[in-house]
């Protein structure tokens, strides 16, 4: 039963980074920073929006795992990728119509947002509260 | 003609009977493989032939008959003329019009047709009194060389399906479940699982399908026991398999043949064929409710697809692969279902357990190992071939008493028992009961029961380099341990016999065989070094002769012996003239010399020397 | 295996995954196990394969299976003498060296099998194990270039020493010899995955054909316009 979402406000959105250095951080390891899985991208000249993975209601990239390494944590409501299950095929990174699925070069994976298992880094230091992981139930 | 009820069977016996044992003069003409390859069709076509044209008394060309399998492969072609039992060996075509004018019209014994016995040397003309065959006691391969196993007539008439008769109408499936259980019968595939704890567990789970598979892969090299039964009695063996599907439920069976017996294939599909045609496979057997069908289920050339859960994969279509399931496959085998798998003489005995009772059986052998065995006896023995004997049986008795001791008047050194994967057993077991705990507990194994007879001139670390090679070679290759492991022990093995291995090397190859014995994944490699920690264990002195002195006792590792002529040498320069390298010189009449620089020790000039002059040193 | 990990207890593996079904083939988490009415009865089992039950006592540690182990990456090395992922795992035994003779003519390839069943799970099996014991090898049907195969690299990033080599070169991929057309993005040119595996994702799993031709880099910056263009919008109708 999922008990929050995670809510964009693009209009909030300073282009800071802070969120990006925050889920950077959050996904550390070895010592190395991980890829984020949310940055903020300019849509016209200082004007920008956070893009990060919708969870989608019917996931594409899902659907796209042979290897079943993509299934929904009922509680977050994210879309979770199990390392241990992913052989790095690609087919989520050319499947979702987002682009959502990243490939983490440092790290030698793919990751996607997982909303930090039911605490997003990102929501947590964002100043202007252009994202807000919000209670719901 | 379909046999559609218990009394249509019976009456169609009788017939059978009368028509088998009418004929008051009968010559059988044995077809196994062995005959046949020596050219027994010939022999049976040439009989037809002329007894068509001389009309000997009393004796119709239809009373020219062949036989499956004897089991006494070193005499044949066999020829025995009934009803006085006179056993010719040996016979050729050009034999047969003699035996025809002397014995069968004349009424005369042909003295050098008879089978010689070696141990008292002795003519024996009468084939119950021949030892080999009169000391055995043959319930597996009970029918084999009595009858044409292409004919249903034959099986009937010595009492096929009787058994089966007696199943349907008096007895319910757990009943004869428990009936096999009270005989101890044991796998004679080898493992010696009770066969009816066997049948219980698959009766047991619930399914809508279960399976009945019999093991006719027989791939251990010397054996041939499973060959001859399934080539000369199939239907002891369908008969067992239609009991056990009765017994667990089963609608389905298999018969797995190796691809290496395409005769057995051939008559067993005959078998079958005949079987179908009379009711007593397929649909409502013999009238009552019981529906079950037999398919044959070719090989593809492994030794391995005789485990069993590469047998059912290989039965499903796919790779000979031992599977690690870790779960009986009784409970789930060939498709996951219950399935039975049972080898070709515990299929073939099952009849005469049900008729003769689980008591008699019983009583007969070891308390912990009941019944008889089929062993294939082979190697350096005067008498190789079939030889069924009671569990417990001492291993003197038959390779000396029935298989009449070791010829050229060499000495026994040992003996390999279960095929490849089983171990070799010095002179001092000798009075060792030959069952299935006594073998294991001895190093060890009872296998498919092949017995491979070696004297003084062998070489035992050559042994295991041989086996160690089939066995890497058969390998399915999935594990490590035994893909890699027995390759490994293969290629010291080889070392040792080269003259190029330390005693380092043997504790390496001590080590890595613990190893290769723990983790592997099935019994391939589980007793895959067995050939060599048994002859470790047995004639270490001989290993170390090898890697400390540099010398081979057996006189076989090439690099560590020498040929040298000695004075009993005539100078026939045979040997010199057989020497394929010229390493030999020498004048008529005169001391031949080898030169030891150019022999390369192939030993022809051994072999060609009729005076014992050369020595192997 | 899943209760070992559960309970924080390592054994080393080497063709274990979670995406396939263990197949028991690398041996290193070989347990020794007995239970209560087995007298005392010991058994090696993998404990990949074998299932946990009630009452079970296994035995993860001792110096019978350490040295299997060792005796397990000896053979290895012996075959894989290069491979770093072989090397690195002996030395944790205490192995530095092989005690054989190396295998002549040796790939690092462990046969673990893990690329055959991969790509059996995916639904192609394009390569099997062919041949038998030493001899066997990894190889496409009669050596030639697979039929199934749809340039996924599943296979090759499996492999746990690296074995199976591919190439991408220029808009062309080649694995198993066998050359494959890489999709370029239609913005940006930069090249994602094989057209035969798209085309396989598409008809498999029924997803738009239209997702493959753009790269992800590209589909986020559509995102972004997207959501910037719906700010945009709502700014004006709140003005």
């Amino acid at each position: 039963m999922m008990t929050h979402r995670f809510e964009v406000i693009p209009s909030l959105c300073i282009g800071c980074r802070t969120c990006e250095l925050a889920c950077a951080f959050t996904h550390t390891k070895n010592q190395k920073p991980g890829r984020s899985r949310i940055y903020p991208i300019a849509y016209a000249p200082d004007k920008y929006v956070p893009v990060a993975c919708l969870q989608c209601d019917d996931p594409a990239c899902v659907k796209s795992c042979l290897f079943d390494a993509l299934k929904r944590n009922e509680t977050t409501g994210a879309v979770e990728l199990n390392a241990d299950r992913c052989v790095k095929c690609m087919a989520c990174v050319a499947a979702c119509p987002f682009g959502c699925a990243l490939v983490d070069d440092g790290h030698d994976e793919i990751v996607k947002c997982d909303l930090c298992g039911g605490n997003p880094a990102c929501a947590q230091f964002c100043p202007t509260k252009a994202l807000v992981y919000k209670r719901i139930a | 003609m379909r046999i559609d009820s218990i009394e249509k069977l019976n009456r169609w016996r009788a017939e059978c009977r009368r028509a088998f044992e009418a004929p008051k003069r009968k010559v059988t003409i044995c077809r196994g493989e062995s005959c046949l390859a020596n050219g027994s069709e010939e022999v049976f076509d040439e009989f037809k032939r002329l007894v068509a044209e001389k009309s000997p008394s009393g004796l119709a060309v239809e009373s020219v008959c062949k036989t499956g399998c004897h089991g006494f492969c070193s005499q044949g072609p066999l020829v025995i003329i009934e009803p006085d039992g006179t056993l010719y060996t040996k016979v050729k075509k050009s034999h047969v019009a003699q035996i025809i004018d002397d014995t069968l019209i004349g009424g005369k014994v042909l003295d050098r047709l008879l089978y010689v016995n070696p141990q008292p040397e002795e003519k024996i003309a009468d084939y119950h009194k021949i030892p080999f065959l009169a000391r055995q006691q043959r319930i597996s391969l009970r029918n084999c060389g009595l009858i044409d196993p292409h004919q249903i007539s034959d099986s009937i008439a010595v009492g096929g399906y009787a058994a089966l008769s007696k199943v349907l109408t008096t007895m319910t499936p757990q009943q004869v479940i428990d009936e096999v259980a009270k005989s101890n019968m044991r796998g004679r595939g080898g493992a010696g699982f009770p066969t009816g704890r066997k049948w219980a567990t698959c009766a047991g789970v619930e399914s809508d399908v279960r399976y009945v598979i019999c093991n006719g892969d027989e791939s251990t090299p010397g054996a041939f026991s499973d060959c001859t039964t399934m080539g000369s009695d199939p239907h002891s063996v369908l008969e067992g398999m239609i009991i056990c599907a009765y017994a667990v439920g089963s609608s389905q069976g298999y018969i797995y043949v190796r691809e290496e017996y395409p005769l057995a294939v051939v008559t067993l599909q005959k078998a079958i064929d005949q079987a179908r045609e009379h009711g007593l496979l397929g649909n409502n057997i013999l009238g009552t409710a019981l529906c079950f069908d037999i398919n044959i289920s070719r090989g593809g050339g492994a030794f391995v697809s005789g485990e069993s859960s590469a047998l059912m994969r290989s039965v499903a279509g796919e790779i000979a692969e031992p599977q690690a399931r870790y779960v009986r496959s009784a409970v789930k085998g060939l498709h996951d279902k219950p399935t039975v798998l049972n080898n070709v003489e515990t299929f073939a005995t099952i009849p005469v357990i049900i008729e003769r009772g689980a008591d008699w059986f019983a009583a007969i052998g070891t308390q912990k190992s009941s019944g008889t065995k089929a062993f294939s006896l082979t190697g350096k023995v005067n008498n190789p071939g079939l030889v069924e004997v009671p569990m417990g049986t001492p291993l003197r008795e038959i390779i000396f008493d029935i298989g009449g001791g070791i010829p050229g008047g060499r000495k026994f050194k040992a003996v390999q028992t279960g095929g490849p994967l089983g171990g070799c057993l010095p002179e001092d077991k000798l009075d060792m009961p030959v069952d299935f705990d006594s073998l294991t507990e001895a190093g060890s194994l009872m296998g498919s029961g092949s017995l491979v007879v070696m004297d003084d001139r062998t070489c035992m670390v050559d042994v295991a380099r041989f086996y160690l090679g089939y066995l890497a070679s058969e390998s399915c290759g999935k594990c490590v341990t035994c893909r890699e492991g027995l390759y490994q022990l293969h290629r010291l093995c080889t070392k040792v016999t080269k003259g190029e291995a330390t005693e380092a090397d043997l504790s390496l190859m001590e080590r890595l065989a613990q190893t290769i014995q723990k983790a592997s994944l099935c019994a391939l490699g589980q007793s895959g070094p067995n050939p060599f920690l048994s002859t470790i264990k047995y004639f270490r002195d001989e290993y170390l002769a090898h890697v400390r002195d540099r010398k081979c006792p057996g006189g076989v590792c090439r690099s560590m012996i020498t040929y040298v002529i000695n004075d009993d040498c005539i100078g026939c320069l045979a040997c010199l003239r057989g020497c394929p390298v010229g390493a030999i010189t020498g004048e008529k009449k005169q001391k031949h010399v080898i030169d030891q620089v150019k022999c390369d020790r192939c030993g022809s000039c051994h072999a060609v020397c009729r005076y014992e002059a050369i020595d192997i040193v | 295996m899943s209760v070992l990990r559960r309970e924080g207890i390592d054994v080393p593996v080497l063709c274990h995954h979670e995406a396939i079904e263990p197949c028991g083939s690398c041996r290193l988490c070989t347990v020794e196990i007995t239970k209560d009415g087995w007298g005392g009865w010991k058994r090696h089992v993998t404990s990949c394969l074998y299932p946990a039950e009630e009452g079970l006592v296994v035995v993860t540690h001792s110096p019978e299976l350490i040295e299997i182990r060792r005796n397990i990456l000896d053979l290895y090395l012996a075959r894989c003498p290069q491979s770093e992922v072989i090397q690195k795992m002996a030395e944790e035994y205490g192995l530095y060296k092989t005690s054989y003779e190396t295998i002549p003519d040796g790939d690092n390839c462990i046969m673990c099998y893990a690329c055959t069943r991969i790509c059996e799970v995916l639904g192609k099996s394009a390569i099997s194990a062919v041949m038998r014991g030493h001899k066997k090898v990894i190889a496409p049907p009669f050596g030639e270039q697979p039929p199934d195969c749809i340039g996924c690299l599943s296979c090759a990033h499996i492999c746990p020493t690296d074995v199976i080599a591919w190439k991408d070169d220029d808009g062309c991929r080649t694995i198993w010899n066998k050359p494959f057309e890489l999709i370029s993005c239609s913005r940006c040119g930069k090249k994602t995955i094989t057209r035969e595996f798209a085309d396989y994702l598409i008809g498999k799993r029924n997803l738009p054909r239209d997702y493959f031709t753009v790269c992800d880099d590209c589909k986020r910056q559509d995102l972004a316009l997207k959501m910037g263009a719906l700010v945009d919008r709502a700014k004006e109708v709140a003005i």
